[in-house]
């Protein structure tokens, strides 16, 4: 069979099902229908250093975040200490991706539904300033994955330990440049959001993101909620339990039996004082305060990520300008089990690997922030559906399209 | 009138359209083609006569096997974008494994309610006209092709295997450091990133025309382990010709 149109604009193929009668929402579902590519099942049997370059095929729109969170889980798994040089290079990466990522959302995803336009031909046309804005931000955040990863779309040279090859301190000095050419334009994309029209929707869920301690969330830390969670990442399992759904090939996620949000919106409401010091005071400027309820603000903590992160990439990249140097990567020291988190755009990921004695992966677990995210997005529908009730049928699908794309979703990662 | 473009997404990373939007074509992309059916980027998507159909991702469901046929119907040209059209892709790589093992292990009791097809290269489905390769595919490739199509030239093969894109960029070859490496029977032409980045090519676009594959496994034999050189070639191109013989006893 052919399934009907899927989704627009989003990662993945995926509808939404809702069914009303009597003035009542009774049934309001994600339905996904992305193939299961059983990415933990052929992990399985690869050699560890091969697995970080294979786990980012995962996605193609957020590879860095798989790539280190493989990294990360591997070297935990192998008792290898990355260098704190390694670890700021790491953040160099995924604050790169995100700048990227969060720009490709916006205005070529996104940007559809606030500007009432049907898609990117359409935007090109009519708002072309902001498309050039967004190649400029994008062409910059690609060259900073590039420049210490090999490539934008699928990173190759850092492996667990460190980096098969690193950039000099000249290349740091440049890219701190580029960044610092496209802050304006980071500025511009936030005060363009901020500036757009928002559906009113609230409803209070749990945010979850990763805390270091120090940074805003990017590589590795705690599992952290607003409503008061801690753990260390490797109890995950403790959290977060995964539920299938005969209408979808992705698995749900649940936390004590409820849904619970991932992505820029909480990492915004949980951290929002580790905010750098442009986007803090861009806050300040803000309509829209956080915390924030209403999940269809997801696209404006982006828009503010955007600033925040690439702020970010200058600050890691001025630094290493001076003082980035050669060093030796750590071997492994043991085998076992370890797992590892990352911020991707979309949210908290988190990988788990057992690797056996030879440096082979024995056993994989991997959970998308999607997959995270995707209960929250349920509750979500019924709570937005049942508050616009009396709205024309073709009007709800659209608004019901409208949330779950303010999520920015990844069904390609979420099932993959 | 513009080209009546279409592209479409099966399973996969999407990572291939990431590149088109990478591409510094994506201007005259925007201005110079219709797009009539693009999921990703817009709304309102029609199926007619597209001029040129581009397919990314792996034909893992049924559906995506009804479609394919369906776009096949609709298009004069179908491009098979990235490795997983092309070749199946990484996720092929179960095509070699206990699949129902394989679906037990990630999906438990459920396994039985997910259905995944053995994975096939397009080509093997429908006709293709045109393959842009690589996981992910390069810029450069794209607007070649691209531009060779709307300018009604047919494109042209590469001819030369990773190792001349290698030799060009001044890398130190990676076999002569014992590493074992795809790129003397790689098809060509995407400037060797991995080499590049201080890694060994993983053959991502699959076997150039006629490649010396036996030659490449005797080398290679001398330098690994004969799981290693398997895993080397069942990765992002896994079904490729040449590429999905390697293992059982001509190892």
């Amino acid at each position: 069979m052919i399934y009907d149109e899927f989704v627009t604009q989003i990662e993945g193929h995926g509808r939404i099902y809702f069914d009303i009668k009597d003035g009542k929402v009774v049934e309001a579902r994600l339905e996904i229908h992305e193939g299961s590519r059983l990415f933990e099942s052929f992990l399985r049997g690869r050699r560890a250093d091969e697995v970080p370059q294979m786990s980012s095929r995962i996605c193609g729109v957020c590879p860095v975040p798989h790539n280190m969170a493989a990294i990360q889980a591997l070297e935990n798994a192998m008792g290898i200490e990355a260098s704190e040089q390694t670890k700021m290079l790491r953040r160099f990466m995924i604050s790169s991706q995100m700048v990227q990522d969060h720009a490709l959302h916006l205005y070529v995803l996104a940007a559809a539904d606030y500007l009432g336009v049907t898609g990117i031909s359409e935007v090109y046309a009519k708002f072309p300033d902001a498309v050039k804005r967004c190649v400029r931000i994008r062409t910059v955040g690609n060259r900073g994955i590039e420049l210490v990863g090999g490539r934008a779309v699928h990173p190759i040279n850092s492996i667990p330990g460190g980096f098969a090859k690193l950039p000099t301190r000249e290349d740091m000095e440049k890219i701190a440049k580029d960044f610092k050419a496209i802050l304006n334009d980071c500025i511009e994309t936030f005060r363009l959001f901020a500036s757009l029209k928002c559906p009113d929707f609230e409803r209070p869920t749990e945010y979850l993101a990763i805390d270091d301690g120090k940074h805003f969330p990017a590589y590795a830390g705690r599992l952290v909620t607003n409503r008061g969670l801690k753990v260390e990442a490797k109890e995950y399992r403790n959290h977060i339990k995964e539920v299938f759904k005969p209408y979808s090939n992705t698995k749900f996620c649940v936390m004590n039996g409820h849904g619970f949000h991932v992505g820029a919106i909480a990492r915004v409401n949980l951290f929002k004082n580790r905010l750098n010091p442009t986007a803090k005071e861009l806050l300040r400027e803000s309509p829209v305060k956080f915390p924030s309820d209403n999940p269809l603000h997801n696209n404006l903590a982006q828009a503010l990520e955007i600033v925040h992160y690439a702020e970010e990439a200058i600050k890691i990249a001025e630094e290493l300008a001076v003082k980035l140097k050669d060093e030796e990567r750590p071997k492994p020291t043991k085998a076992g089990t370890g797992v590892g988190v990352a911020e991707a755009p979309r949210g908290t990921l988190i990988h788990e690997y057992t690797v056996d004695k030879n440096g082979i992966v024995k056993d994989a677990n991997l959970i998308i922030p999607t997959g995270m995210n995707t209960t929250n997005i349920e509750e979500d529908l019924y709570a937005l559906l049942s508050a616009n009730i009396n709205k024309p049928k073709e009007q709800l699908k659209r608004l019901a399209e409208m949330l779950f794309r303010a999520y920015d979703p990844c069904l390609s990662c979420a099932t993959h | 009138m513009k080209p009546k473009v279409a592209i479409f997404d099966l399973t996969d990373c999407e990572g291939c359209e990431v590149q088109i939007v990478n591409s510094k074509f994506i201007d005259r992309v925007l201005g110079g083609v219709e797009f009539v059916h693009f999921r990703l980027g817009q709304r309102v998507n029609r199926w007619e006569e597209f001029d040129v159909a581009f397919i990314e991702g792996a034909v893992i469901t049924s559906h995506e096997l009804e479609l394919v046929k369906k776009i096949r119907e609709h298009s004069k040209i179908v491009v098979a974008l990235g490795s997983c059209a092309c070749f199946g892709g990484i996720a092929a790589i179960s095509n070699f494994m206990d699949i129902k093992e394989a679906k037990r292990y990630v999906y438990g009791e459920n396994a039985d309610k997910i259905e995944t097809l053995y994975i096939k290269p397009l080509p093997e489905i429908i006709k293709v006209d045109f393959m842009i390769r690589g996981c992910p595919i390069v810029p450069e490739d794209f607007e070649r092709v691209v531009s060779d199509l709307f300018a009604g030239r047919i494109p042209r093969e590469h001819t030369r295997p990773v190792c001349m894109d290698c030799k060009s960029k001044g890398n130190p070859c990676q076999l002569l450091k014992n590493v074992p490496c795809a790129g003397p029977v790689t098809y060509g032409g995407c400037g060797a990133p991995c080499p590049s980045a201080g890694m060994p090519c993983d053959g991502c676009r699959g076997p150039l025309e006629e490649p010396q594959m036996s030659a490449e496994l005797e080398l290679l034999k001398k330098i690994a382990s004969k799981d290693d050189i398997v895993r080397l070639f069942r990765k992002y191109a896994p079904m490729a010709p040449l590429f999905k013989d390697v293992g059982g006893e001509k190892l």
